[in-house]
């Protein structure tokens, strides 16, 4: 009972302190929004380029207004493609030297007049070479169009032509009107026959790396924190007054590590939280695993600091130990750059950072993963934590 | 009530304290005087259960400090010598807590803070940061805290260092109150008059000994020179110095501050005076000032160690 009530005094101390709120909470989340934003390329994000394509388009052809309204402006290119109406093919090309548009379209007049004989007037495409990417994407939108156009138009005056010789003339427009409305709807729908689906696992963003790596690394942060609580308080000669009160040793020494480990918990609860409805950072699908990584991580990190205050004996030494120790195993464990792009023998090295297991966890979760994956991570932490308990309270105590 | 029996500790080869013995009765107030260094504070952590002994005993209502360390600890309010005070917690959060910690309920323990609070005549300031606080408020609380389980004996450790004699008044005040009111108090210093002040019977310890234990005017008639006359002189003169000892009726001779000043301990400070001043005119020793001191433990002191107790 003696160590919540430790515990809790400990933790209001910690969590009313503007300056460690700050450097506890606040500032991880900035460093998220920094690091995800400006390195998200590390990650290997890939999207299509954004496109702005100039059109020429002379008089008013139906044809042209769909490519222009339902194409490029169409809701599955909205967000590549922007299309800048330009009066004249001259201006096309100065807007296309000056890097005003990526690419440029004129569309003859009268573009789909002789659409019935399943032809279309020739489209004028003009590409910058030195945007060749953007280029072939404007190619393959405008290819595949016309390539639709014409053979919906091949198909039905086939059609029609050869009902012509076998139908009345009220029955061929019964069939025309009908095969307008099919031709129409199935150009409408969605493809149903192909069922979409993914194999392997998701790609974890820059933002969600980050986020999980600023987690694992301010979380590290405890340590230095609870080594200086029991220091502080061994200097204060509020430990003395504690052990002067009719409380055993293990007690306070469990309210120590208890208001740490509350400490940890509310700041990577609070954490998630802020980067899931600031910056829409998915930490996984299965909450639960998150939950578990994060708790078993905490103990860790509070049991480490029970460790390093049972060995370490004053706070500038804790200072200066801890905050270089913070720094190699954050750089270590992959919270400042990912692993992945480490030398194979410091990636083994990695695994003696309690971060690098919760960090490669909180990315598996989040990129997907089974419970039976996260048996080993969940066993280190674990490990790492009754080892750094026991060897810190025996030694605390006999001090 | 308290039994302390020839109780001896060591760090390594270093004994600090040397077989120290006293008692202290229920409702009295006990003062263990002594300069800095003297084992004072070692003692009291041995009493608190804080530090482990090497020998002897020491025992609170029968309980022994090395077999129930708990019962005692139950019995005992400590203040110790530096604030052990959080911070960043407002005065009632920490005497809530502090009272928690001695087992009250969150309902009793702030019934009791708010009359600690009248007790120390803080209550205005209840809910401001203990690190607002001046020196003297602080150590106000600092009592208070406790005072949170009504303990059955009061220990303080040097509980007015550093602090505005205002501030130091109205803790002394206090605790006379507090003794008044039945409480047993073990007050240690090394300011005499605050031990004079509050104590009835006083240990005086040094070098890890209790040299003398008794009433203030137990130990003062103790004094085998009655007076103490103070003489500073113009310049150290061993021959001076060598025939003012043979002088009937001087005790003992302390020599301080640079040795141009003498504390004779006289048995008869009548016929001193003249004595003194020519015997030093005789060996052509200037004399500049020249003071008679009503004896007391500070005297004894300094008879007793050769030393000042704020040495």
């Amino acid at each position: 009972m003696k160590s919540f009530i430790i515990a809790w005094k400990d933790f209001k101390i910690r969590f009313t302190d503007r300056k460690g709120f700050f450097m506890m909470i606040f500032f991880p989340v900035i460093l998220t929004a920094i690091l995800g934003s400006a390195l998200s390329g590390v990650m290997g994000e890939t999207s299509l380029p954004k496109t702005t394509i100039g059109i020429v388009q002379t008089g008013n052809d139906p044809l042209a207004a769909v490519l222009i309204k339902d194409v490029l402006k169409g809701k599955d290119l909205k967000d590549i493609v922007s299309v800048k109406q330009v009066d004249s093919e001259k201006q096309l090309k100065t807007f296309l030297r000056d890097e005003k548009i990526d690419a440029g379209i004129v569309i003859p007049s009268n573009w789909s007049q002789d659409l019935q004989n399943g032809q279309l007037k020739q489209v004028k495409l003009l590409v910058d070479p030195g945007k060749e990417l953007k280029g072939s994407i404007v190619n393959t939108i405008l290819q595949s169009f016309v390539n639709r156009v014409v053979t919906v138009s091949t198909s039905t005056k086939t059609v029609i032509t050869h009902s012509a010789q076998i139908l009345s003339p009220n029955d061929l427009k019964g069939l025309t009107g009908q095969l307008i409305n099919s031709l129409q709807k199935a150009a409408n729908e969605p493809y149903k026959s192909v069922q979409n689906s993914t194999i392997g696992k998701r790609m974890v963003s820059g933002m969600q790396y980050y986020a999980a790596a600023m987690a694992a690394m301010f979380l590290l942060f405890n340590v230095l924190n609870g080594t200086k609580s029991f220091i502080n308080e061994r200097d204060t000669e509020t430990l003395a007054r504690l052990m002067s009160t009719p409380t055993r040793k293990l007690s306070i020494l469990v309210g120590k590590f208890l208001g740490n480990l509350y400490f940890a918990i509310a700041q990577l609860g609070i954490f998630i939280t802020v980067t899931s409805l600031l910056f829409k950072v998915n930490w996984g699908e299965n909450l639960m695993q998150t939950i578990l990584i994060g708790f078993c991580y905490a103990i860790s990190v509070s049991g480490l600091a029970m460790l390093f205050a049972a060995f370490i004996k004053n706070e500038k030494t804790a200072d200066t130990a801890g905050g270089l120790g913070i720094q190699i195993f954050s750089l270590l464990g992959g919270s400042m750059v990912p692993i992945m792009i480490f030398p194979k023998a410091l990636q083994t090295v990695s695994n003696i950072a309690p971060n690098k297991w919760a960090l490669s966890s909180f990315t598996e979760i989040m990129a997907g993963t089974t419970w039976s994956d996260l048996s080993l991570p969940i066993t280190v932490l674990l490990t790492i934590s009754i080892l750094s308990i026991t060897i810190g309270t025996w030694r605390l105590q006999v001090k | 009530m308290l039994e302390v029996s020839k109780v001896r500790k060591s760090f390594g080869k270093t004994e600090v304290v040397k077989g120290v013995t006293f008692s202290v009765e229920r409702g009295e107030a006990f003062g263990l005087l002594g300069p800095n260094g003297a084992g004072k504070s070692t003692t009291i952590s041995m009493i608190c259960g804080l530090l482990p002994f090497n020998e002897g005993d020491i025992t609170v209502d029968g309980y022994s400090v090395k077999n129930n360390p708990m019962e005692i600890k139950k019995r005992i309010g400590v203040v110790p010598q530096d604030i052990a005070l959080y911070p960043t917690m407002s005065a009632m959060d920490n005497l809530l807590f502090w009272g928690k910690m001695y087992g009250l309920s969150r309902k009793n323990a702030l019934n009791r803070a708010y009359e600690v609070l009248d007790i120390v005549g803080l209550r205005d300031r209840a809910k401001d940061k203990i690190e607002t606080f001046s020196g003297g408020m602080k150590r106000r609380i600092n009592i208070g805290a406790a005072l949170m389980h009504r303990p059955q004996i009061l220990i303080m450790d040097e509980p007015t260092v550093g602090i505005d004699p205002q501030s130091r008044n109205h803790i002394l005040e206090t605790v006379k109150q507090l003794n008044k009111e039945g409480m047993t108090i073990i007050y240690t210093s090394h300011y005499m008059e605050e031990v004079e002040f509050l104590c009835e019977r006083i240990g005086i310890i040094d070098h890890g000994e209790v040299i003398a234990v008794g009433t203030k005017e137990d130990l003062i008639n103790r004094l085998s020179g009655g007076t103490v006359i103070k003489m500073e002189i113009g310049h150290y003169n061993k021959s001076l110095v060598e025939e003012l000892n043979t002088l009937p009726f001087v005790e003992k001779i302390v020599t301080k501050d640079d040795e141009r000043e003498l504390e004779i301990f006289v048995n008869s400070s009548h016929q001193a005076l003249g004595e003194l001043v020519s015997t030093a005119v005789k060996n052509n020793v200037e004399v500049s000032t020249i003071q008679v001191q009503e004896p007391n433990l500070e005297t004894l002191f300094l008879q007793l160690t050769g030393r000042s107790l704020r040495d």
